[in-house]
């Protein structure tokens, strides 16, 4: 970087590189092919305090440690699993694939679970994705668009010739969420402060939603996944199809009209749907 | 613009999580609340339920860490939309954000990284200002951010970089005390001067918040009390620009509510006694 190049946005954009250089100011300035004779000390003030790098590198700790100590907030089952020094790790790593880009640190870890899918460590914690799915999913419903939920009120003021063709669809806050392992109970152990220990590789579907602003999540049961789904798809799905999957999906055993009367009685308790419109 | 513009909100608090339940519950004596804006820029749940109720009791005004006014990006349009929904929900008596950029290249640092204080990013970011307040339809308040790196290109000192900025863009200043404070060690300045140079008529909230000392450096933590020295820079500003709206920052660490009660109790306290003071002297000058 020469003189003329002093415009404020290259600065800025040489500033970012410094600051999200992975293993520091040292490491980034080394890759800087044209810094200006006298170094970083051409551009940054130090002092006998402080060097010019030491300064700026107070900003690049300031960088990581933040998002470093949101995400360690959102994901603390994920960082239970893997550890507190592979934890930082993946997030040293993370941040190099999924800058952030949004204005609300909240978002910060929007993609942990995209990456944490294709990252080395899945070897050992196959897992690991899935779990950090869930973890995102009650973020997500807790901060996801307030709807009328359907409730049992409503249902009744439907008249029952209209319910097949009622359309249902699943509330904002509602996240299905499927995995081929019993993540919900090391996610359990760990809000219960409990020992967590490898999951069961089981089919699992988990319904996190919202009611009264309050985010919860159980497991599924089996008669009542293929339902959810339909009902979570765009455009949601008619009350007699979602019937017709609860149908399909019970055991022989099953008294279906019952199951479906239990299984709805539950959703509309839990706020899993929105006010169909008109 | 005048002071005067803006409503004299007393002395207030940031809303923080952990006092959600003790403010809702019990509505506490306070003059008024700051909220993180970028903290209620979701689309529904508990948060919005929480901001909704604090607004039917008392005055709030949104402060926004992501506004990066001094970034060469383009102003992020969605996030003004969203900006100006929140506003429009909340009627704040006023917006703020931090004089700084805090991103590039549609990435985000999520910290306050410093300007140069040239010519060139007064009339740069003076614009943005200025567009900003087109958007939003009224005035915003620019806080003086603590810093830990000055640009060795800078011809301006900073209180004069602030004020550039405030006169051309017509906007108010947030002048955060603990900042001022905080850069005047880091960077060798008076800070009696900063605030000697500040224009009263444009500055309309104080902030005030604790600071860590890390030796060769003070860190802006917001996770102490209001520093000592901290306080008495603060009485010395109120003797030069008045009565200001007071808010107490606290980010983490985060007390009892009944401490920051008690800071901001202390500072109204102060903040008399600095006005008295200055009375004082105004009669003496008479006689």
């Amino acid at each position: 970087m020469s003189d003329p190049d002093l415009d404020l946005k290259r600065l800025q954009e040489f500033f970012y590189r410094l600051i999200t250089a992975p293993s520091g100011v040292a490491e980034g300035l080394a890759r800087e092919s044209t810094l200006p004779p006298g170094g970083l000390d051409r551009l940054v003030a130090g002092d006998n305090r402080m060097t010019s790098a030491e300064r700026v590198e107070i900003y690049a700790t300031g960088y990581f440690y933040r998002i470093l100590e949101v995400l360690k907030e959102d994901f603390p089952a994920s960082l239970a699993v893997v550890g507190a020094d592979n934890f930082h790790n993946l997030v040293t790593g993370y941040l190099v694939d999924y800058p952030p880009t949004e204005p609300s640190i909240y978002f910060a870890g929007k993609s942990f679970a995209s990456f944490l899918a294709a990252h080395p460590l899945r070897e050992q914690w196959p897992f690991l994705a899935d779990l950090a799915t869930l973890e995102r999913a009650t973020l997500d419903s807790f901060h996801a668009a307030d709807a009328p939920a359907l409730d049992s009120d409503l249902m009744r003021s439907i008249a029952p010739a209209e319910w097949p063709a009622l359309k249902l669809r699943t509330h904002p806050a509602t996240r299905p969420v499927v995995s081929a392992w019993r993540i919900d109970r090391l996610l359990r152990a760990v809000e219960d402060g409990d020992a967590w220990r490898f999951p069961d590789r089981e089919d699992v579907m988990i319904i996190v939603s919202r009611r009264d602003a309050r985010v919860s999540w159980r497991v599924a049961e089996d008669a009542e996944r293929t339902a959810l789904l339909l009902a979570s798809a765009d455009g949601g799905a008619a009350f007699s199809e979602v019937c017709e999957a609860i149908a399909t999906d019970a055991h022989a055993t099953d008294d279906v009209a019952a199951l479906i009367n239990r299984l709805f009685a539950g959703w509309l308790r839990d706020g899993l749907f929105v006010c169909p419109a008109d | 613009m005048k002071r005067s513009d803006f409503p004299l909100l007393g002395f207030g608090v940031g809303l923080r999580r952990p006092h959600y339940a003790e403010i809702l519950d019990s509505t506490p004596p306070m003059d008024w609340f700051e909220v993180i804006s970028e903290n209620f820029l979701v689309d529904g749940g508990r948060p919005l339920e929480v901001v909704d109720s604090v607004r039917a009791h008392y005055p709030v005004v949104m402060h926004g860490v992501s506004l990066s006014i001094g970034s060469t990006d383009p102003l992020n349009r969605s996030y003004l939309h969203d900006l100006r929904a929140l506003a429009r929900r909340l009627e704040p008596a006023w917006i703020s954000d931090h004089l700084c950029w805090t991103g590039v290249g549609g990435r985000n640092l999520h910290d306050l990284l410093p300007l140069p204080h040239t010519e060139e990013a007064v009339t740069h970011t003076a614009r943005r200002i200025r567009e900003v307040q087109d958007f939003l339809g009224r005035r915003i308040l620019v806080e003086n951010v603590s810093s830990y790196m000055t640009y060795a290109h800078s011809r301006l000192t900073e209180w004069e970089f602030l004020a550039a900025i405030a006169d051309e863009a017509d906007c108010g200043i947030l002048l955060d005390i603990n900042n001022i404070f905080v850069n005047a060690f880091n960077h060798r300045f008076d800070a009696r001067r900063y605030i000697d140079a500040m224009p009263p008529e444009r500055v309309v909230q104080f902030h005030l918040a604790g600071h860590a000392d890390h030796g060769t450096y003070l860190l802006d933590t917001h996770d102490h009390p209001v520093r000592p020295e901290v306080w008495e820079l603060y009485e010395y500003a109120v003797r030069r620009l008045g009565a200001v709206s007071t808010l107490i920052e606290w980010d983490d660490n985060i007390p009892e509510f009944a401490v920051l009660t008690a800071a901001a109790a202390e500072a109204r306290d102060r903040e008399a006694c600095a006005l008295s003071a200055m009375r004082d002297v105004s009669l003496e000058r008479l006689a």
